[in-house]
């Protein structure tokens, strides 16, 4: 086979695989601007008229403002402790030196991937003793089983790759770790930190199964929940259900649009070696 | 070299650092499995607070291992994974190694990729029922005019046809990753070796098979483990297309676990399998850490 | 910790208004609203209206999440009628009786239904019979034995356009159970006895199970598509005229005798048949009643809501708007204004009432059922014999009570250690 008809052939396959990454997402959009009794026509998706009924009725009937709400606040505040208390234990990890530091970050690495249905049963019980099912601590909590360990992990992989030498110079001044820390890794790790923070808010606001566990009601209902129980009275409203699906995607959509390079960087460096 | 006194110092100053992390994880991670062990000793019906938590040894196990809907679980489970990431690897490879020759456009192919990615796994879910449903859905309107399938053929009412819609979903949300994933591992090949292979006649074909796999096998590894891991725990897609139906044809473990759970409130019985499951995870996740684990920490020579 | 000044930390609401939960559809819904608008106006207590699921399962499912994570909120459920010992064994309903409610009005059997462990967890809100829709065009008059009922119905197939004899619910879901209870007390069986033992596989309940499956597989009468059909689908089959009889709830009288139905004014309502000298007539009880949470924060204010709900007032407008029996018998008296309300004539409503049979009244009712509508679906499709469907049904049955704890019929055995 000759260079150019590889090229070609991999510059078709690049571009199929945009179409198809790209089509239901279009399909969804276009499908939300669509009336609902013209839902299952294929083509007038297409023609349309678009309408903006389906998002008006999300903010009148539906009060979606209400999860978005939720999902903001806990996917905020679960980002919040998990990049500050992770961040110093990964601060630790990268370059402390001390016994144990490989088995902690093995530790780490392992509670990573403990499932989380294995969680649901005590973490149900524990949250019901503390009157917390159905609140946002509620959340946060579990949130964090899976939120620390990433933000560790990341984070570690980010504080190896700043050079040392800066910080060794500061010692060397006399200052103390603590004015390190704030004067000279943070400003070089903020970068890191900030995808670490991207990385895990997009987990977090994409969760189900917890919030699905530990809420009971749309008043504490994430995104993801209030969208998989839309009930309609007689019949699936469609047409609300890939709007609001609409909306839950254009925060993430933004922040990978934004940040995509670094979430690139962030994905493969949490899986491969650095 | 550091004296006693610094690396003690080092010590301390890491353990302040590091404790509230390992508090929190302590808290929210290691104590509530050690609980669910502790739980699947005993009885826990919590729709029957009379019969008290009994302590019962073994007896959720044995209960489990003859429990016909859990088998059936772990089959569908099983199949799913081994379908889902079969489905990914091939796919993935296929567009990393398109993309790798893509000179123009990574930016737009990076995105548009990571969109996927980004998608509440609901989202794709929702999606993709809605592109499935019935006889309307765009998907088995073209099957039909194609004359794939008959008319009323509806995929969410067949037991097998079922997968069909969750397989494609869960593929169209994770092979772009997957892709990224082998597409670093390719774009760390010595170009060089290319060269060299070239030179010596060989075609793409066995530059492929002689370089590019065995080089990538590290990624394909790693890529396959964490998608593995993750199609066992399998919840969120199949909850929304199919709710583990018909009947429960489509169940995998986690939502079995997870309706013994919350619907049939049997919490004993569900600690049992939830621990099943955790070993079975943990069987996996040994063999990533293996794999990774060391690499990270270690001082590699340049 | 996290609660913002303008957010509450928790998702409940504030505790001075009371939530109530119940089904709303149609014209149910505009009572429930203007009776509970009524009682807020008249208390000064703000009730608010949580809605949930049309069907009852699921309605089931949202019941038990809530009150299983000890939620305060709803603090006035509508429960069915099967759900009342289970919930209150699972200790998530109020007792009532330390509100000393006035039960001397309420059906016996109602009131029966609402108790477990001999405490009182709900009241009765309307009642749900089992009758014999039989048209009057084609029948002299309502069948009073099996055997007349067979015979009336191939007499009537032979018309044109009737392909049924007879349509029940035998679709693997509750409604198979309540039509098999009918026919169960017609020939003289029961499902638990008065000490809570099994007795589903007796002589009487093969004789019963057997009468059904011959109806459909060697009678013909009664139509082999009905194992898939639930309660809308049966009364479709005999409004457009297609079957002589059917089996159903009062509320398709209503529709039955609207516009779109092809047999307005062409039948009437009688009770099921029994065989005579070993069973009698028998209408599974079904209904809806109201109970209190156990962690509600305001029990008097819900107690005062269940008890304004459940007076005879609210319950006549219930009757007259959306045509559900009120479980107080004095109702159905001469010029207390249910005449024409119901479809029926009052005494022969409240005959049927009084005569209903309630399902046994266990905490496991929800597993007995389905062990039972397992067994009773294989028997009716052919794939097990009637006989051993019944024993191997009555067997799991008596493991399950055993298991739990529930042996004793009512009175409750804790497990050693």
């Amino acid at each position: 086979m000759s260079g150019s008809v590889v090229s070609r052939w991999a510059a078709g396959t690049a571009v199929g695989l945009v179409a198809l990454s790209a089509f239901p997402l279009v399909w969804m959009l276009l499908a939300s601007l669509t009336p609902e009794a013209r839902l299952f026509d294929s083509a007038a998706l297409w023609r349309g008229p678009f309408v903006l009924d389906h998002y008006r009725a999300l903010w009148s009937e539906r009060a979606f403002w209400v999860p978005i709400r939720n999902s903001t606040v806990v996917a905020g505040t679960t980002t919040l402790f998990a990049v500050t208390i992770g961040g110093a234990c990964a601060y630790g990890l990268a370059r402390l030196r001390f016994r144990g530091r490989y088995a902690l970050l093995a530790f780490v690495l392992a509670v990573s991937m403990f499932p989380q249905i294995s969680l649901i049963a005590p973490l149900y019980l524990l949250l019901r003793a503390a009157g917390l099912i159905n609140s946002y601590p509620g959340l946060v909590l579990p949130y964090l089983t899976f939120a620390m360990p990433l933000t560790i992990w990341l984070l570690v992989g980010y504080f190896r790759q700043l050079p040392a030498e800066l910080e060794e110079a500061a010692a060397m001044d006399g200052a103390s770790r603590l004015r390190t820390l704030i004067e000279i890794t943070a400003p070089l790790a903020w970068p890191g930190i900030a995808t670490t923070a991207i990385l895990t808010f997009v987990y977090c606001w994409n969760e189900f199964l917890f919030a699905l566990s530990f809420t009971l009601g749309p008043e504490r209902h994430t995104v993801p929940v209030a969208i998989a129980l839309f009930r309609g009275q007689y019949q699936v409203p469609w047409g609300q259900i890939l709007a609001a699906a609409v909306v839950a995607t254009v925060p993430v959509v933004l922040l990978v649009v934004l940040f995509q390079r670094r979430i690139v960087q962030g994905l493969t460096t949490g899986a491969l070696k650095g | 070299m550091m004296g006693r006194l610094a690396v003690k110092q080092e010590s301390r100053a890491a353990l302040a650092l590091v404790s509230p992390a390992i508090a929190v994880i302590a808290l929210v991670a290691i104590a509530p499995m050690v609980w669910t062990l502790w739980e699947s000793l005993h009885l826990h019906d919590l729709r029957m607070p009379w019969l008290g938590q009994p302590f019962v040894g073994l007896d959720n196990y044995a209960a489990a291992l003859g429990d016909a809907r859990f088998r059936g679980a772990l089959l569908h489970t099983g199949g799913f994974v081994l379908a889902s990431v079969s489905l990914e690897l091939a796919l993935g490879l296929v567009f990393a190694l398109a993309m790798s020759r893509a000179r123009r456009g990574r930016a737009l192919i990076r995105v548009v990729v990571l969109l996927s990615w980004a998608v509440p796994t609901v989202v794709a879910a929702l999606v993709w029922r809605f592109m499935f449903e019935g006889d309307s859905g765009i998907v088995p309107a073209a099957l039909r005019a194609a004359g794939a399938i008959p008319p009323g053929f509806s995929f969410f009412v067949d037991p097998l046809a079922a997968w069909i819609p969750i397989v494609v979903a869960d593929a169209w949300k994770m092979t772009p990753f997957v892709a990224l994933l082998l597409l670093a591992g390719l774009e760390s090949i010595e170009p060089a070796l290319y060269d060299a292979a070239r030179m010596d006649g060989a075609g793409p074909w066995r530059q492929f098979r002689e370089i590019t796999l065995p080089l990538l096998r590290p990624a394909l590894l790693v890529a396959i483990l964490f998608r593995a891991l993750d199609a066992f725990r399998v919840f969120d897609v199949i909850y929304v297309l199919t709710g583990g139906g018909p009947g429960t044809s489509t169940e995998p473990i986690a939502l079995y676990i997870f309706n013994t759970l919350l619907q049939h409130l049997r919490f004993g019985y569900g600690s049992a399998l939830s621990v099943i499951v955790f070993l079975g995870t943990f069987v996996l996740a040994l063999a990533y850490i293996r794999l990774l684990g060391r690499s990270l920490l270690e001082e590699r020579t340049a | 910790m996290l609660c913002f000044p303008t957010l509450s930390c928790r998702g409940s609401g504030d505790p001075g208004r009371l939530i109530f939960s119940g089904s709303a559809v149609g014209r149910e819904a505009e009572v429930v609203r203007s009776q509970l608008a009524r009682w807020s106006a008249e208390r000064g207590v703000e009730v608010e209206i949580r809605a949930t699921p049309d069907s009852a399962d699921q309605r089931h499912q949202l019941y038990v999440q809530w009150l299983n994570a000890r939620s305060p909120e709803p603090d006035v459920l509508q429960l069915d009628v099967v759900w009342t010992p289970e919930f209150a064994a699972a200790g998530w309903l109020l007792p009532l009786d330390r509100f000393g409610p006035d039960l001397a009005d309420f059906f016996p059997a109602s009131i029966e239904a609402n108790r477990w462990n001999g405490a009182l967890y709900g009241l009765p809100w309307f009642v749900d019979v089992g009758m014999l829709y039989w048209r009057t065009d084609l029948l002299a008059r309502a069948p009073a034995t099996f055997d007349e009922l067979a015979a009336a119905a191939r007499d009537a197939m032979r018309s044109p356009g009737v392909r049924f004899g007879l349509v029940w619910q035998g679709a693997r879901y509750e409604g198979l159970v309540t039509v098999f209870l009918e026919h169960l007390g017609g020939f003289g069986g029961r499902i638990l006895d008065d000490n809570g033992a099994v007795v589903v596989d007796s002589e009487a309940s093969v004789r019963a199970l057997t009468w059904m499956r011959d109806a459909i597989h060697v009678d013909g009468i009664v139509p082999a598509a009905a194992l898939t059909w639930h309660e809308e689908e049966t009364r479709f089959a005999f409004q457009n005229g297609a079957a002589a009889m059917m089996r159903n709830w009062p509320y398709a009288h209503a529709l039955l005798e609207s516009a779109d139905s092809a047999v307005a004014g062409r039948f009437a309502v009688a009770a099921m048949p029994a065989v005579r000298g070993a069973g009698e007539p028998t209408a599974a009880l079904g209904g809806s009643q109201l109970a209190v949470n156990a962690r509600s924060r305001r029990p008097d204010e819900a107690w005062a809501l269940v008890e304004f709900l459940t007076a005879p007032e609210q319950m006549l407008e219930r009757a007259r708007v959306v045509g559900q029996l009120p479980p107080r018998p004095a109702l159905y008296e001469q010029g207390e204004g249910l005449e024409g309300a119901l479809g029926i004539a009052p005494e022969a409503a409240r005959e049927i009432v009084a005569a209903a049979k309630p399902r046994p009244a266990t905490p496991v009712y929800t597993q007995l059922s389905e062990i039972l509508q397992i067994r009773l679906h294989r028997a009716l499709t052919r794939q097990q014999e009637p006989r051993a469907a019944l024993e191997d049904a009555a067997r799991e049955m008596r493991a399950l009570l055993e298991r739990t704890g529930l042996a004793g019929g009512g009175r409750l055995r804790s497990h050693a250690g």
